[in-house]
């Protein structure tokens, strides 16, 4: 919905509620902001019930900033944290059934494509690590395999934080968590080797320590997911309760885990870099 | 399309297998025509007898398999072979009706 | 290397070429021409004149046929998207997000089929979304079976979809057009699913009336919902149903229940369309009759034949042919069998499911004696016959 299509009446819009015009007139609407724009201008999402030091927060709040094209984004969710942040942004947002975040951004994709020809619409599933391949895991697959137009992007916090704490599929390995009260027993499932299985045409692994390069990898993989094929961005967000972080020390722990296991990867596929480089050579 | 010339009744199929079963009646003579459920499609045939009417009200009828038309159930792959046979059927039908007629009255 | 033969240039899909009508003009007014085909076929013929933007397919007996014929369609230019779904859930959700985009929708399932997108199916309702499911019963398992009993439709009763119970081939074509059309409808914006007795119909050919494929629907208006379509497009409303769950564990149950009822009128609101497009939510033969068999699906069909048998035999027994499940048609029932003394209710299914909506209608409101019966299930057909004894046995029973 942008201000090309639909627009208020005159004389109305000082009549509006101030939030839409601060997002009219100072927002991020028709342009790319900067990491170190951040607190300068009209944010999507401001508000947020969630808990204090949940760096998922930090990279939801990373990725609103990110999305090129705000006003003709749709966001598809599931069960878990992130819902409770990605609700809050201004953009519409689908709450389905736990897990049924690929197949239902898959029907929805293909439906605007037909209703908007003339449109691009983004579609991104946000979801956490348990929604996406535990109980997402065939619709995420298969949504690869169709090398379905959208983006991918998983908030990996390595535990079902939402319901309590248990161990899921990308757990580590010993952990010891409800439900794992021996530790994990199988390895951290590689979703980005899967990935790279399914031929998806843009994989990030990211650790949300460098908000530049966050912002950087969202675009591309929206610009990417948008005309050319499936995109994924797995990005480690710690769960500060449940792996009992103290809140001062999340970025602490964020850079660690990114320099022992989590380091920033691209895996872009030959069209997606021919994509790019004519994308990013238009730019500068 | 099936010719729905001479046919007295359309209704489900009484063998209790689903299906429908269609009657034709010429004199006292008829043909009953039926098309049941197949596991797969392309086996959906008709079923073809001879019936010979005994009462009108209630409709009842028996097979028979001793007219020079048919000795036993025909089977028939689609539409217009059917048609052809009942047509024949009709025709004949409508001699032996007119046979039976000039017979005594026993 | 592919196998498909490429499409020239100056293909033009052939959906481009129907013209537009409402249901009211396809079902009613257009002249139709006799035809005997099966149940996929005539499913495949109601698809053809739907105008449907998007179909996802699943394979599962007994439905596998009709899928395949709209991906044929899909391939003539019918259906403008197409595709293989990797299970029922992952269809099911696929389905809600074609729809939430504001596009018309279709998909079908089957028994443990339906089981499987249970889930997503009982959702659809909530989020008022508007696809047709064609369900093609067959047995839940276990044991597994492919034989139709249709146990499956008592799981959708009440989740708010609208659903309609096709008794034969002819049927299977006219709900399914007019399902496409109701459920679109402003005040009704809700999914519906338009049940057969599986092999029964859809493996054997029965007689069907048709209108020219010259035809369509209209489009489905993606603008025109009860609850504003996911496409941010539709202002003011960012976000179509925020789940309450969102904003407060403490109000959420206010809401879910404002919801319910919601969706539960819609359902309600839906049967005025009905009435129209199938000339009545019921079927009534020999009103005035002391006995009286109420049926919905195949069951009908066989009653029918009983029926006539009755009357050759000067007994004249009454039919209600349920058409809608959902909305039940409790005023209609009501008051066609008010001086009935006897009612018979036959099912291919061992809960009764429909026994137990008519007694809910009923209760209080009719002085008949209504049989828990006759029944069968597993997947058989009932024999004329075994509606012959029991209303023979219950006139013996409750003279």
């Amino acid at each position: 919905m942008s201000l090309d299509t639909v627009r208020p009446s005159p004389g109305f819009l000082e009549h509006l509620p101030i939030e839409y015009q601060d997002l009219v007139n100072h927002g991020q609407y028709g342009k790319q902001y900067k990491a170190s724009d951040m607190g300068k201008f009209k944010e999507l999402v401001e508000e947020h019930p969630m808990c204090a030091g949940c760096a998922m927060t930090l990279f939801i709040r990373l990725v609103f900033i990110g999305l090129p094209r705000p006003e003709h984004t749709v966001i598809v969710g599931t069960a878990g944290c992130g819902r409770l942040a990605i609700s809050q942004g201004n953009v519409p947002f689908i709450y389905g059934n736990y897990g049924d975040t690929n197949s239902t951004a898959s029907g929805l994709k293909r439906g605007l494509e037909l209703r908007f020809p003339n449109q691009k619409k983004d579609v991104i599933t946000m979801c956490g690590d348990g929604g996406l391949v535990d109980i997402g895991f065939q619709g995420l697959m298969h949504s690869w395999f169709r090398n379905e137009k959208f983006t991918t992007i998983m908030l990996d916090n390595e535990v079902y934080g939402n319901t309590g704490g248990q161990e899921s599929g990308m757990t580590m390995k010993g952990k010891v968590l409800k439900m794992a009260p021996r530790g994990k027993v199988d390895e951290k499932m590689d979703v980005v080797g899967l990935a790279k299985v399914a031929g998806v045409d843009y994989i990030a692994r990211i650790a949300p320590t460098n908000p530049g390069r966050v912002l950087r990898t969202v675009r591309r993989a929206i610009l990417i997911g948008r005309e050319i094929g499936s995109t994924y961005i797995q990005a480690y967000t710690s769960c500060n309760i449940e792996y009992s972080i103290p809140t001062p020390e999340v970025m602490k722990d964020a850079f660690a885990i990114e320099k022992e296991r989590y380091g920033f990867e691209e895996i872009i596929s030959e069209r997606a870099q021919k994509f790019l480089d004519e994308v990013e050579k238009k730019k500068k | 399309m099936f010719t729905q010339k001479n046919l007295i009744l359309t209704r489900s199929n009484p063998c209790g297998q689903g299906g429908y079963q269609f009657l034709y009646k010429i004199g006292h003579y008829g043909v009953s025509l039926g098309s049941k459920p197949q596991e797969e499609i392309q086996q959906i045939h008709w079923e073809a007898d001879v019936i010979r009417y005994t009462s009108e009200t209630p409709l009842t009828y028996e097979v028979c398999h001793t007219t020079e038309l048919a000795s036993k159930t025909l089977k028939f792959l689609n539409d217009s072979t059917l048609n052809e046979f009942l047509e024949k059927a009709f025709e004949y039908f409508k001699e032996l009706g007119s046979l039976e007629k000039m017979l005594p009255e026993e | 290397m592919s196998n498909a033969v490429a499409k020239p240039a100056s293909w033009v899909p052939k959906g481009d070429l129907q013209k537009e009508i409402s249901a009211e003009k396809m079902l009613l007014e257009l002249p139709r021409e006799l035809q005997f085909i099966t149940g996929s076929e005539a499913a495949r013929e109601a698809i053809k004149r739907a105008n449907i933007d998007c179909a996802i397919s699943y394979p599962i007996t007994p439905q596998s046929e009709t899928m395949q014929q709209a991906g044929y369609l899909f391939d003539e230019g019918y259906i403008k998207e197409y595709y293989r779904g990797e299970e029922e859930i992952g269809v099911m959700s696929a389905i809600a997000g074609a729809s939430r985009a504001g596009v018309r929708a279709l998909t079908a399932t089957s028994g443990p089929g339906l089981m499987r997108g249970m889930e997503a199916i009982s959702s659809w309702p909530g989020a008022r979304v508007t696809p047709v499911l064609l369900n093609m019963c067959r047995v839940i398992n276990t044991p597994l079976a492919i034989q139709p009993d249709n146990i499956e439709m008592s799981f959708i009763l009440n989740t708010g979809m609208i659903m309609l119970h096709a008794e034969n081939q002819q049927d299977f074509f006219d709900y399914t057009i007019a399902a496409c059309e109701v459920t679109e409808h402003v005040d009704v914006t809700l999914p519906a699913m338009v049940s057969v007795d599986g092999f029964f119909v859809t493996h054997a050919r029965g007689p069907v009336s048709i209108p020219s494929d010259e035809y369509k629907l209209n489009r489905r208006d993606g603008w025109k919902n009860a609850v504003p379509a996911m496409d941010n497009e539709n202002p003011p409303a960012r976000i179509s149903r925020d789940a309450p769950i969102q904003k407060s564990n403490f109000i959420s149950y206010h809401m879910h229940a404002s919801w319910q009822q919601e969706v539960f009128a819609a359902v309600e609101r839906s049967a005025k369309y009905f009435d129209v497009l199938l000339k009545g939510r019921v079927e009534v033969i020999n009103p005035e009759a002391e006995e009286f068999i109420i049926a919905s699906g195949s069951a009908v069909s066989q009653a029918r034949e009983a029926i006539r048998q009755e009357g050759e035999n000067g007994r004249t027994v009454g039919l209600v042919k349920v058409k809608t499940i959902r909305p039940f048609p409790s005023a209609q029932i009501i008051a066609a069998v008010k001086n009935a003394k006897r009612i018979l209710i036959p099912e291919f299914n061992q809960a009764g499911w429909l026994h137990k909506e008519v007694c809910s209608a009923l209760y209080g409101k009719c002085k008949a004696e209504i049989v828990n019966g006759p029944r069968v299930y597993g997947g058989m057909t009932m024999p004329t016959e075994m509606i012959l004894e029991w209303l023979q046995k219950t006139r013996k029973d409750f003279a």
